[in-house]
């Protein structure tokens, strides 16, 4: 059936419909450059969302590909390229396919259904709106796959179980870890209803394990027994995203899908060398083939990566920059990491580029290298810079960084126990399932960058200052954006080497990352080793907590490296050390509660240990010794720690899941429950708003969120309905845009509903008080509320608390550790938005486990290379590795904040690993002190405690 | 990836005559089933063919044929095969390989031979060590990173044996036929995989131009029980860190005979005659179980780091055997 066809005539005389999807689209063959020859092409006939057409593709083209750049059909993402994690999952003759890793040559004469045919008329389709009354999309970039997926288990299995739709959607990963609410819409839309409720009844009715279904409602809300908080008008209700249509039908715009005419592709050279010199670097014969525009390399591109530098994001300021030591730039020499940018091409085409990165010829000296932290910091090692391996803060201060307080010599004195222990977490990619992309466009002076980014703003900031240039001359834009868990609230190297090809070439460029180069190139969560020393009364009553700690960075310290935790117990001696350190790895930064996961790993998991080998119970233990005051001195501005662990122990049936005897099940299949609790920052802070009213009765609120996943916009617009006293309907969020957004602090530390939120009940307290004077607009007239407040605390600080409960199952025989029960309960202030509330709890928390459990990025220790980045390699969680999360919210309202809102995005996620870990050594009988807790790991330690019998 | 040639085969001979023109002309090939693998492989530039023969066009391959026993098309999809009722009944052991493969997106695509003849996940392979399966003469996994290798039949490469359906297929007795450009020929499933000390670059006996045609089963006894269970590194999609297919023949609750073959343990699917041995004409008790097990680990030779799979192991092939005997 397929037709070799040589000739562009034969392409052009294709159906009506081809031709203009051709005229729109830039890449096609007509850009073919002189000299070059044509790669081998095929017209081949499809169906095509129902509709016949015939395309002409490369041979080499996936299906991904030519549906994305040649078809329109933008809905389909591509995430890995590789077949490992389903974002680009489309129905071929009604089979869930991943389009990545098929030839679009192999489709002549198959049907194919992407996510845009599965609106008919305008009407989502009842799973697309099972998704959306579910909160099923956070990032929404995974969304068309699961859709896909969804939609074939429903034409197969009309009434899946929930396990089914679990072994149904295993190849379609969702980083924002909201697998719970994508199966709950599943199994709704398989009932005809979008009601969330029944979908939990009918996960009861599965007969699959009891324990992993959920007995409650998916979150229960209560109300602080000290704060009581009624439901507002708007606030407080379950609202959908005001974009999730867009979220589910494949009309919302990612970076990488952006066209712009004339645009060239790019591709960045990195080092396959841990550290290396670069002697020489011969482009002659990229520069050569034919379609290649241009190339930057660290001999002709001096900028500097600010942002990628010392501290990182606001820290980096002019002064820093000019002061600082340790300089990163764009393109640096030596290289300092697998993965350190060597060069980057733009071409015609993104194979083009390809090929000439191949034909880059690099002089390297090979230079030793050091991984391991603790390695790095001896006098022998391998000095990564000149003044050592310790990592200096912006101001030059090579110092370890801590806190002190009293005398933990004295405290171990006062004691009488004192233990000791080594903790150690490993590095975990962010994997956000957008990989990286940037797309730059310069206009005069002017320069235009796309860029999945969660502050616009710094962005902004953080282009002109590395590239010399005004910031009005700059405009950001990130409309939708993959999910960002940190790093993400600046620019990136992406940015600017896009940005400095299009200056070459005077033309767009587009710098698409790879999977494997996202995880390489980028940054993940830092690997942590930490030494504690605990001394005890012997009612449990701790005395002094001394850590010492080391954080490996990777060559550049991009973020504090700082390890969390000893602050949230009470303790009259505590002293912290902790040795932010240079290595050869990919560079470590800000992941969903940077210093926290792994922190309140070690010291929970040292606490349980410490309460277990006292008989504590380890509830009554830290209701003994948890935080009352901030550093034992500076009271909250409410407290409901107590309340969040004593309402969670019940719920959780603690006493009854709990071994008073560790690993006393018999047999080989073990249960066992662990806890943890969590006090988080949830800090005021200057952000901006501006909401204008215009004579027609519209208002539209302007914030410079970009919506991460975590849903921001639906938020901001539910905090203005409120504070105007209107309807959500009766206003429209504008976000995403330097030009049309005002500055905001950028989603990243979990302060956009605190912060920007606060903003927005500013800005509409301001345009009421217009309204007042002035009456409604009319006509062409126009109001404008703004606001920049910068509230502080007084003497207090502000906090957001709560307690996660995990039951797990261990199958000792096998190494195989299982969650069957998780409860969270969180005291997020205020809920704005219950909905997607829900979702950051649940997604939180799911992330904690796999980073608990198998997450890792292993490097070969001879050459200095990552042998698992991606997916596949890293073990991230698939929708069979999350188990259904209760969630539980404990509302108060502090008077700070909008409507008493407090921080939330990170701390679902700050208190999982340590709960999970000490549910393993309830279940098991045997601390496992060293993250992931892999199958490997509990197999071994198993082994070994046996005398080398299992 | 590198422009290349697509070319559709109708049927077997002009697949086996694409693959020699390419070769004829001086051009690399490379014969796609599924082409997950495929095209992975080819986007990290461990391959760079040429010209892509597909067999996945070729319809007379796409087939299970109950008939003395039962004949499988080598470009039969692991989904549909899974879900094929007689393989479900007769073949479990098959079936069940053949669904804990990847995902279901893959499983969509992939085929048999695919699956058969797929190259190792080595992390050194798969990110471009010129290793012995890349044209080097080294395997960095011996003093390197060894938690996934072979604890049994290892070097000098010491991969393990990426397939699922492969046990299966050999505990099974199967039979493959290979079509060549020197014509047909056929291999017991058994001598299809070869061991690294035979040829390190390659995991079978497959010739240049040859690919795995079709795959016969002998027709099932009565009373045959058997069982795939697969250890994973997480939940779903990973490789096996330790499996065991197992075929039974019961006479009641006695075993006449037995085919246990390990995957995820060797360079090839590591079959235990000496477990077959113990458990032929014996009942299978616990005790008999846990003997099988410390059998089934004799001999094993872990390398550093990956000894956990000792104990794995045996505690697999005992499970495996317990929950069978209760079936």
């Amino acid at each position: 059936m397929a037709k070799r066809r040589i000739s562009r005539r034969r392409f052009l005389e294709g159906t009506g419909t081809v031709l203009t999807v051709a005229a729109a689209a830039p890449a096609l063959r007509a850009q073919t450059p002189a000299g070059a020859p044509a790669a081998p092409h095929t017209t081949i006939t499809i169906a095509l969302n129902g509709a016949q057409r015939r395309l002409d593709v490369e041979d080499r083209w996936t299906l991904a590909e030519a549906l994305r750049d040649h078809a329109g059909l933008t809905g389909t993402k591509i995430g890995c390229d590789r077949g490992e994690c389903g974002a680009c999952t489309v129905l071929v003759d009604g089979k869930p396919v991943y389009s990545c890793s098929q030839l679009a040559v192999w489709m002549d004469g198959r049907s194919i259904q992407t996510v845009e045919g599965l609106t008919k008329n305008g009407e989502l389709s009842a799973l697309q709106k099972s998704f959306v009354a579910h909160d099923a999309p956070q990032c929404g970039f995974c969304t068309s796959g699961q859709l896909m997926a969804a939609t074939a288990l429903l034409s197969a299995n009309p009434h899946p179980s929930a396990d089914e739709a679990r072994a149904a959607m295993a190849g379609n990963i969702c980083r924002c870890s909201n697998y719970n609410h994508y199966i709950a819409a599943t199994i709704a839309a398989a009932q005809g209803s979008t009601d969330a409720g029944r979908a939990s009844q009918a996960r009861q009715r599965d007969g699959g394990d009891p324990e992993s279904v959920a007995v409650q409602p998916a979150a229960i809300k209560v109300s602080s027994a000290t704060s009581p908080v009624a439901a507002l008008n708007v606030v407080g209700h379950d609202a959908p995203r005001i974009d999730a249509a867009e979220r589910v039908s494949g009309k919302a715009k990612y970076t990488a899908d952006i066209m712009l005419p004339g645009m060239l592709y790019a591709r960045v050279l990195r080092s396959p060398h841990p550290h290396a010199r670069v002697r020489r670097i011969d482009v002659s014969k990229a520069r050569a083939l034919p379609g290649v525009k241009a190339i930057v390399t660290h001999e002709n591109c001096s900028v500097v990566w600010g942002a990628g530098s010392i501290s990182g994001g606001a820290q980096y300021n002019d002064e820093v920059k000019k002061i600082t030591k340790h300089r990163r730039y764009a393109f640096n020499n030596p290289v300092r990491f697998v993965g350190d940018p060597v060069a980057a091409v733009a071409a015609i085409d993104r194979h083009v580029a390809e090929e000439a990165l191949q034909l880059i010829a690099v002089d390297y000296e090979p230079l030793p290298f050091v991984l391991d932290p603790e390695e790095a910091l001896k006098p022998d090692a391998v000095k990564i810079w000149p003044e050592g391996n310790l990592s200096p803060t912006a101001r030059n201060d090579f110092q370890p960084i801590g806190q002190k307080r009293g005398s933990v010599e004295e405290g171990f004195k006062a004691s009488d126990r004192v233990f000791e222990e080594r903790f150690s977490t490993s590095f975990v990619h962010n994997a956000q399932m957008e990989p990286r992309s940037a797309v730059a466009h310069w206009e005069g002076d002017k320069l235009t960058i796309y860029t999945p980014t969660g502050g616009i703003a710094n962005c902004r900031t953080d282009m002109a200052r590395d590239l010399g240039i005004p910031a009005e001359n700059v405009r950001v834009v990130c409309q939708y954006m993959g999910g960002n868990f940190g790093n993400k609230n600046q620019n990136q190297d992406a940015d600017l080497i896009a940005a400095a090809l299009a200056k070459e070439t005077s033309a767009p460029v587009k710098l698409e990352l790879s999977r494997k180069e996202d995880f390489i190139g980028m940054h993940g969560r830092w690997p942590t080793a930490q030494y504690y020393k605990v001394g005890v009364k012997s009612d449990g009553t701790l005395q002094a907590i001394q850590l010492r700690g080391f954080s490996g960075m990777g060559p550049y310290r991009k973020n504090s490296g700082n390890i969390a935790g000893v602050e949230i117990y009470q303790c009259p001696n505590i002293e912290t050390t902790i040795s932010p350190v240079y290595t050869n790895r990919t560079v470590s930064g800000n992941f969903r509660g940077p210093e926290y996961p792994q922190g309140f790993f070690g010291i929970q998991s040292m606490m349980d240990d410490v309460a277990a080998k006292m008989k504590m119970d380890p509830v009554e233990f830290i209701i003994k010794n948890m935080t009352r005051k901030a550093g034992d001195q500076t009271p909250y501005t409410n407290y409901s720690l107590e309340e969040c662990i004593r309402r969670g122990a019940e719920a959780f049936e603690w006493k009854k899941r709990w071994k008073s005897t560790p690993g006393s099940d018999p047999g080989p299949i073990k249960r066992g429950a662990g806890t943890s609790f969590m006090a988080f920052r949830a800090g005021l802070g200057r952000s901006s708003a501006v909401i204008r009213l215009d004579g027609s009765g519209k208002y539209s609120v302007h914030v410079g969120v970009t919506d991460v996943g975590a849903g921001a916009k639906t938020t901001m617009g539910l905090i203005a309905a409120e504070a105007l006293g209107v309807k959500l309907s009766d206003l429209e969020v504008v976000w995403g845009d330097t030009d049309r957004c005002p500055y905001s602090v950028g989603e990243s530390g979990s302060r956009t509903t605190i912060m920007t939120g606060y903003a927005v009940v500013e800005a509409a307290r301001d345009l009421k008080k217009q309204i007042a004077e002035k009456g409604m607009p009319k006509g062409s007239d126009v109001l404008i509320g703004n606001a920049t407040p910068n509230p502080t605390l007084q003497g207090k600080v502000r906090s957001t608390f709560g307690a996660h409960f995990v039951e797990v199952e261990v199958d000792v025989d096998l190494g195989r550790a299982r969650v069957v029960k998780y409860l969270a309960v969180h005291d997020c202030g205020r809920i704005i938005n219950p909905l997607t509330a829900r979702s950051q709890i649940k997604g939180g928390a799911t992330m904690g486990i796999g980073m608990a459990l198998h997450e890792d990025l292993l490097y070969d220790r001879r050459s200095g290379t990552p042998l698992t980045p991606g997916y596949y390699g890293a073990r991230v969680s698939t929708h069979r590795d999350a188990p259904e999360i209760d969630v539980i919210f404990i509302e108060s309202d502090d008077g700070l904040g909008p409507f008493g809102a407090k921080s939330m995005g990170e701390s679902s996620k700050v208190p999982s690993p340590a709960a999970v870990a000490n549910a393993v050594a309830n279940a098991i009988g045997h601390r496992m002190k060293d993250l992931p807790i892999t199958r490997e790991k509990l197999v071994a330690a198993l082994a070994a405690e046996n005398g080398g019998r299992s | 990836v590198k422009a290349f040639t697509n070319a559709n085969a109708r049927d077997l001979t002009q697949a086996v005559t694409l693959i020699r023109q390419a070769r004829d002309t001086h051009r690399s090939v490379a014969v796609a089933g599924g082409g997950s693998d495929l095209l992975g492989m080819m986007k990290e530039g461990l391959i760079a063919p040429d010209v892509v023969v597909r067999l996945a066009s070729i319809r007379s391959l796409d087939h299970v044929t109950v008939k003395n026993g039962v004949t499988i098309g080598g470009l039969t999809t692991l989904d549909a095969l899974a879900a094929n009722a007689a393989i479900r009944r007769d073949y479990r052991v098959l079936a069940e390989a053949a669904e804990s493969v990847a995902t279901p997106q893959i499983r969509n695509v992939a085929t048999i031979a695919g699956n058969v003849c797929q190259r190792p996940w080595c992390w050194y392979y798969r990110n471009g060590f010129k290793c012995l399966k890349n044209g080097g003469n080294t395997c960095y996994s011996v003093s390197g990173e060894n938690e996934f290798h072979a604890i049994f039949g290892g070097g000098p490469s010491y991969i393990v044996h990426p397939s699922d359906t492969a046990p299966a297929l050999v505990a099974l007795d199967a039979t493959f036929r290979l079509a060549g450009p020197a014509g047909e020929r056929r291999v017991a499933a058994a001598d299809f995989f070869t061991l690294p000390t035979v040829d390190a670059s390659r995991e079978n006996v497959l010739k240049d131009g040859e690919v795995l045609a079709e795959i016969v089963l002998p027709p099932r006894a009565a009373g045959t029980r058997s069982t795939y269970h697969k250890i994973l590194d997480r939940e779903a999609w990973t490789h096996a860190v330790v499996s065991a297919a197992v075929v039974l023949d019961m006479n009641k609750d006695v075993c006449r005979s037995a085919r246990i073959v390990l995957g995820g343990v060797a360079p090839i699917p590591w079959r235990l005659p000496e477990v077959e041995k113990l458990l032929a004409g014996k009942r299978i008790t616990p005790e008999i179980a846990a003997a099988a097990g410390e059998a089934a680990v004799a001999g094993a030779k872990p390398l550093a780091k990956n000894s956990y799979k000792v104990p794995l192991t045996r505690n697999m092939v005992r499970r495996t055997l317990e929950e069978i005997a209760k079936a």
